[in-house]
C-alpha cells in the first residue's frame, strides 16, 4: 500500500529544464544535476550484520549439519555469490535510480513525519524497480550456472522468471500510474498465468490423518480446483504484503525474515530428503530466494527507519510474486502459507475494513505526534495499529522492530509445529 | 528515438492529491480538458482484411496444413482479433492515465501550427505490450489445453517461457527508460539484460551452413559457431530494437515498419509450413505465428491511434518491445538470417546513419526533417537516415506522404527478399 502521500504538482522551486522551444539547457537524457540531490549514505553496518546473522547458520547447515552433494553445495555456494555482488550492486543503484525517480516527480511524503522537518521531505518512491531489475538479472546469470540447456526445470525457472517479470511490469506501472485499487487486485491474476501454463506438478493434496476416515480418501487430487488455488495463493500473497506496510522498513523486513524462513526450510528439506526431485525442487527455491533475500537488504539499507527512499507497490508486489512462485513450484505452498502467518491474521483483521462494513480511510495509519514523536494506534483494524493499542505508544521504529520480531517469532513458532505435526500430519 | 520533447514542467492544472485525499483514487475528471481524437478504424480495418485475406488462402487453400494446425491457428487468429480490440479500447483510457503522470511530448514536425503545441501522450506502446503478453499466455494456454500442438508440449514450452520472459522484461526495462530517460549509453544495452534467458534456453543448433560457392575456400560445408552463435544471437537483438528506434520520427513509421514486418514473417511462416514435412522445423513456424500474429493485431490497434496525425506516441517502450519480439521469433524459429533480409530498410538506415551515430560526422539530438508550417511540408536536412534521404531524393513532401513512401519501401523490400530467397535457395543451401 503506498501510504506515503503522492503529489502532482511538483515542488516549484526544485529547478526544472526550461520548457521553451528553443532553448533547452538540459538535454532530455541527460543526467539530473548531482548537486541537489543525494540520499543519505546506506545503513550498512545494520545490513551486514543482519546478512551475517542469516549466513551463519545458512553456512552451518550446508556445509556441516547436513549431508549434502558437493555439487549441490557447489552450486548453492555460487548462488550466495551472485547474490552478495546482486546486494553490492542495489546499494550502488538506489542513488543513480533516486535521482531519476525524484527528477520524474515519482516522490511522496512522510506522514509518519508530518509536523517535523522530515516530513516536508521529498522520498523518491519505486525503488523497488531497482531490486526488482537486479533480481532478475541475478536469477538470470545464477541459472547460467545451476542449469543446463536441457534440464527438466529449464521450464519451471522461465515461467518464474515470465510471472516474476511481469508482476513486476504491472506493479511498476501502477506506480506510475496509480491505477484503480479494483485493477490492482486483478494484476497478480495476469502476471500468475505463464506459471499455471507451465506447472506440471501433481495437482492433489493430501488429506490429514485423522481426517480420512470422514473423507474416505487419503489423497485428493483437485485438479483444476489446484490451478485456481494458486492463483489465489499469488494474489493473496501480493496484496497481503501490501496491506501490511505503512511504516518505514515494514514491507521490506517482512520478506527479509520470511525469505529467511523460506531458506532454512529449504535446506532443511534437502539435508533431510534423498529423493532426487524433491531436493531439486527446494534447490530451485534456494536460487530464487538468496537474490531475492540479498537484493531485499540493499533495498533495506535507504529504506531503514528512518526512510531516505520508499519502495512502492513495485516492491510489494515483486517480492509477494516471488514468494508465491516458489512455494508453488518447490511445492511447499502450505509451509509458505505458515510463514505468512502476520499477513494472515493482518488480511483477516481488515477484512472488515477492506469490504466496507467498517469505515474505511484512505490511509490506516496511525496518528503520529509531533510533539513526543511517537505513534499512536487508531481504531484501524490492521496489525500496525493493534500493537499501538496493545502494547502502548511507540516510535516508528521500535513499532517496524516489534512487528518483524512477530514475524520472525510466527516463523519459529511454525518451523515447530511443523515438527511436531509432521508425523501426526501426514 | 524519442523525437518528441519530452516536459519536465507538469500543467500547474493538474488536480494534487494533497488538498483532495478523499478523491486520491478518482480517475482524472478532467474529462473536459482531455479526449484523444477517434481511432482510424477505418484504415486499420482495411490493413487487417489486406493481411488476413493472402493468410487464410495460404492457410486453407494454398498449402495442405493438418487440420489441428488450421484450427490451431484459426484459434490464435481469434484471440488476437480479440487483442486488437482490448488495445483500441484501453489506449485512450492509459493516456488519460499516462498524460495525468506527465507523460508526454510534442509534436516537433508540427511545431508551427495548432497541432504542435498539443500535449500528445507518450509511451503508449506499454498498453500494446502488456495486451500482447496476455494474448500470448492465452493462446498458448488455448493451444495446449486443445492439444493442438505438433510436438509435445514440454518441448517448446521452455523456448515459449524464455520468448515470454524475453519479451516481458524488455517491455519493462523500455517502460523504465521512458519514464526515467536513461541516458542512450545504457538504452544500448539494455537489450542485453533482456536477452539473456534466450541464450540460456537457446538449445538449437549453433552451426551455420557455408553458402556453397564458398565451401572450396572455407573448407567445411557446416561450421559450428558454438558460443559465437549466442553472440549472434545477442547482436541481433540488440540490432533489432535499436534499429527500429532510430528509423522513427514520422507519426506511424515505428508502429507501420513493425506492421510490415510482422505480416511478411507470418507469410514466410506458412510457406515454410506448407512446404516441409520435418514435424520440429514446421512446430519452429507455428511457434513464430503464435508470437507474430499478437504482435500484429496489438501494433494494428495502436496504430488505429498512432497514424498521421498522431494522437499518441508509441515511446521507447513500442520500439523495444516490437524489436525484441521479432528477434526472438527469428531466433527461436531458425530463420534469423530471412528476417534480415525483411530488416533490410533498417539494415540500410543504420549503415548510412554510422558516421553520425559515431560522431565523426555531427550528429544533433533529433535528426528529423526540417517542418515548413506556411506549406505544410517537410525538408530533408543533410542528415544521413532514410527519412531525410528520401527528401532529398523525391522532394518535399507532407508527413503523412512521406511515412506511406517509407513503409511501402518496406513493403517492397519484404517482396524483393521473398524473392531473392526463392531464387538463391538452390544455389545457397
Amino acid at each position: 500500500m503506498a501510504v506515503r502521500r503522492r503529489t502532482s504538482i511538483p515542488n516549484q522551486t526544485a529547478a526544472q529544464p526550461n520548457p521553451e522551444p528553443g532553448g533547452d539547457p538540459q538535454p532530455p537524457n541527460a543526467a539530473p544535476p548531482a548537486d541537489e540531490f543525494s540520499l543519505a549514505p546506506p545503513k550498512l553496518g545494520l545490513i551486514l550484520s543482519v546478512l551475517a546473522l542469516f549466513l551463519i547458520p545458512f553456512f552451518y547447515l550446508l556445509f556441516v549439519h547436513y549431508q549434502i552433494e558437493s555439487d549441490l553445495r557447489y552450486y548453492i555456494s555460487i548462488g550466495v555469490a551472485l547474490s552478495l555482488v546482486g546486494f553490492w550492486v542495489t546499494v550502488w543503484l538506489i542513488p543513480v535510480a533516486a535521482r531519476y525517480l525524484l527528477r520524474r516527480n515519482m516522490f511522496g511524503y512522510d506522514i509518519n513525519k508530518r509536523g517535523t522537518p522530515r516530513g516536508e521531505v521529498k522520498v523518491p518512491e519505486t525503488l523497488g524497480i531497482v531490486t526488482a531489475i537486479v533480481f532478475l538479472v541475478v536469477a538470470i546469470v545464477l541459472q547460467l550456472f545451476t542449469l543446463t540447456a536441457d534440464s527438466d526445470w529449464l521450464v519451471e525457472y522461465n515461467a518464474a522468471l515470465a510471472c516474476i517479470c511481469f508482476m513486476t511490469l504491472l506493479g511498476f506501472v501502477d506506480d506510475v500510474l496509480d491505477v484503480p485499487w479494483r485493477v490492482k487486485l486483478v494484476l497478480p491474476f495476469f502476471a500468475s498465468l505463464p506459471l499455471m501454463m507451465a506447472y506440471a506438478g501433481h495437482t492433489s493434496i493430501i488429506i490429514p490423518k485423522p481426517l480420512v476416515p470422514y473423507v474416505g480418501l487419503s489423497v485428493l487430487d483437485l485438479g483444476l480446483i489446484y490451478k485456481l488455488y494458486m492463483i489465489m495463493l499469488v494474489i493473496f500473497c501480493t496484496n497481503s504484503i501490501n496491506i501490511h506496510a505503512g511504516l518505514n522498513g515494514l514491507e521490506v523486513g517482512q520478506t527479509v525474515v520470511i525469505s529467511f524462513a523460506v531458506l532454512i526450510h529449504n535446506l532443511m528439506q534437502i539435508g533431510a530428503s534423498s529423493d532426487i526431485d524433491y531436493k531439486q525442487a527446494h534447490a530451485f527455491s534456494i536460487y530464487m530466494m538468496l537474490p531475492l533475500l540479498t537484493t531485499s537488504l540493499g533495498l533495506l539499507a535507504f529504506n531503514w527507519y528512518p526512510s531516505s527512499v520508499f519502495v512502492g507497490d513495485t516492491y510489494t508486489y515483486f517480492a509477494g510474486m516471488s514468494l508465491a512462485v516458489v512455494g508453488i513450484l518447490g511445492h511447499f505452498s502450505e509451509t509458505l502459507l505458515l510463514f505468512f502467518l502476520p499477513q494472515v491474521l493482518n488480511f483477516l483483521y481488515s477484512c472488515p475494513q477492506l469490504f466496507g462494513f467498517v469505515h474505511c480511510p484512505r490511509h490506516r495509519l496511525p496518528r503520529f505526534d509531533p510533539q513526543t514523536g511517537l505513534l499512536t494506534g487508531t481504531k484501524d483494524m490492521n496489525l500496525v495499529n493493534l500493537f499501538l493499542r496493545l502494547f502502548g505508544r511507540c516510535t516508528e521504529k521500535s513499532l517496524c522492530i516489534r512487528l518483524l520480531i512477530f514475524q520472525a517469532l510466527s516463523c519459529l513458532m511454525c518451523f515447530g509445529l511443523r515438527y511436531i505435526l509432521a508425523g501426526w500430519y501426514k | 528515438m524519442v523525437a518528441r520533447r519530452r516536459q519536465s514542467i507538469p500543467d500547474q492544472t493538474v488536480r494534487s492529491s494533497e488538498l483532495t485525499p478523499s478523491n486520491y483514487e478518482a480517475p482524472p475528471t478532467e474529462k473536459e480538458e482531455f479526449s484523444l481524437a477517434a481511432p482510424k478504424l477505418g484504415l486499420m480495418l482495411s490493413i487487417l482484411a489486406l493481411f488476413l485475406v493472402p493468410f487464410i488462402y495460404f492457410l486453407f487453400v494454398r498449402y495442405p496444413t493438418e487440420i489441428d494446425l488450421r484450427l490451431s491457428i484459426l484459434v490464435c487468429i481469434a484471440i488476437s482479433l480479440c487483442g486488437f480490440v482490448a488495445t483500441v479500447l484501453l489506449v485512450p483510457v492509459a493516456a488519460r492515465y499516462l498524460l495525468r503522470r506527465n507523460l508526454f511530448g510534442r509534436d516537433i514536425n508540427k511545431k508551427g501550427t495548432p497541432r504542435g503545441a498539443a500535449k500528445v501522450p507518450e509511451a503508449l506502446g506499454i498498453v500494446t505490450g502488456i495486451v500482447f503478453l496476455v494474448v500470448a499466455i492465452l493462446v498458448q494456454l488455448a493451444v495446449s489445453f486443445l492439444q493442438y500442438n505438433l510436438t509435445a508440449d514440454s518441448d517448446w514450452l521452455v523456448e515459449y517461457n524464455a520468448a515470454l520472459a524475453c519479451i516481458c522484461f524488455m517491455i519493462l526495462l523500455g517502460f523504465v527508460d521512458d519514464v526515467l530517460d536513461v541516458p542512450w549509453s545504457v538504452k544500448l544495452v539494455l537489450p542485453f539484460f533482456s536477452a539473456l534467458p534466450l541464450v540460456m534456453a537457446y538449445a538449437g543448433h549453433t552451426s551455420i551452413i557455408i553458402p556453397k560457392p564458398l565451401v572450396p575456400y572455407v573448407g567445411l560445408s557446416v561450421l559450428d559457431l558454438g558460443l559465437i552463435y549466442k553472440v549472434y544471437m545477442i547482436m541481433l537483438v540488440i540490432f533489432c530494437t535499436n534499429s527500429i528506434n532510430i528509423h522513427a520520427g514520422i507519426n506511424g513509421l515505428e508502429v507501420g515498419q513493425t506492421v510490415v514486418i510482422s505480416s511478411a514473417i507470418l507469410i514466410f511462416n506458412l510457406m515454410q509450413i506448407g512446404a516441409s514435412t520435418d514435424l520440429d522445423y514446421k512446430q519452429a513456424h507455428v511457434f513464430s505465428i503464435y508470437i507474430m500474429l499478437p504482435l500484429l493485431t496489438t501494433s494494428l490497434g495502436l496504430l488505429a491511434f498512432n497514424w498521421y496525425p498522431s494522437s499518441v506516441f508509441v515511446g521507447d517502450t513500442y520500439t523495444y518491445f516490437a524489436g525484441m519480439a521479432i528477434a526472438v521469433v527469428g531466433i527461436l524459429g531458425h530463420f534469423s538470417e530471412t528476417l534480415l533480409l525483411f530488416f533490410l530498410p533498417q539494415v540500410l538506415n543504420f549503415l548510412y546513419s554510422c558516421p553520425q551515430l559515431f560522431g565523426i560526422v555531427p550528429c544533433p539530438r533529433h535528426r528529423l526533417p526540417r517542418f515548413d508550417p506556411q506549406t505544410g511540408l517537410l525538408i530533408g536536412t543533410s542528415d544521413m537516415n532514410f527519412v531525410n534521404l528520401f527528401l532529398r531524393l523525391f522532394g518535399q513532401c507532407t508527413e503523412k506522404t512521406l511515412c506511406i513512401r517509407l513503409v511501402i519501401f518496406q513493403v517492397f523490400s519484404c517482396l524483393l527478399c521473398f524473392q531473392l530467397r526463392s531464387i538463391l535457395a538452390g544455389w545457397y543451401k
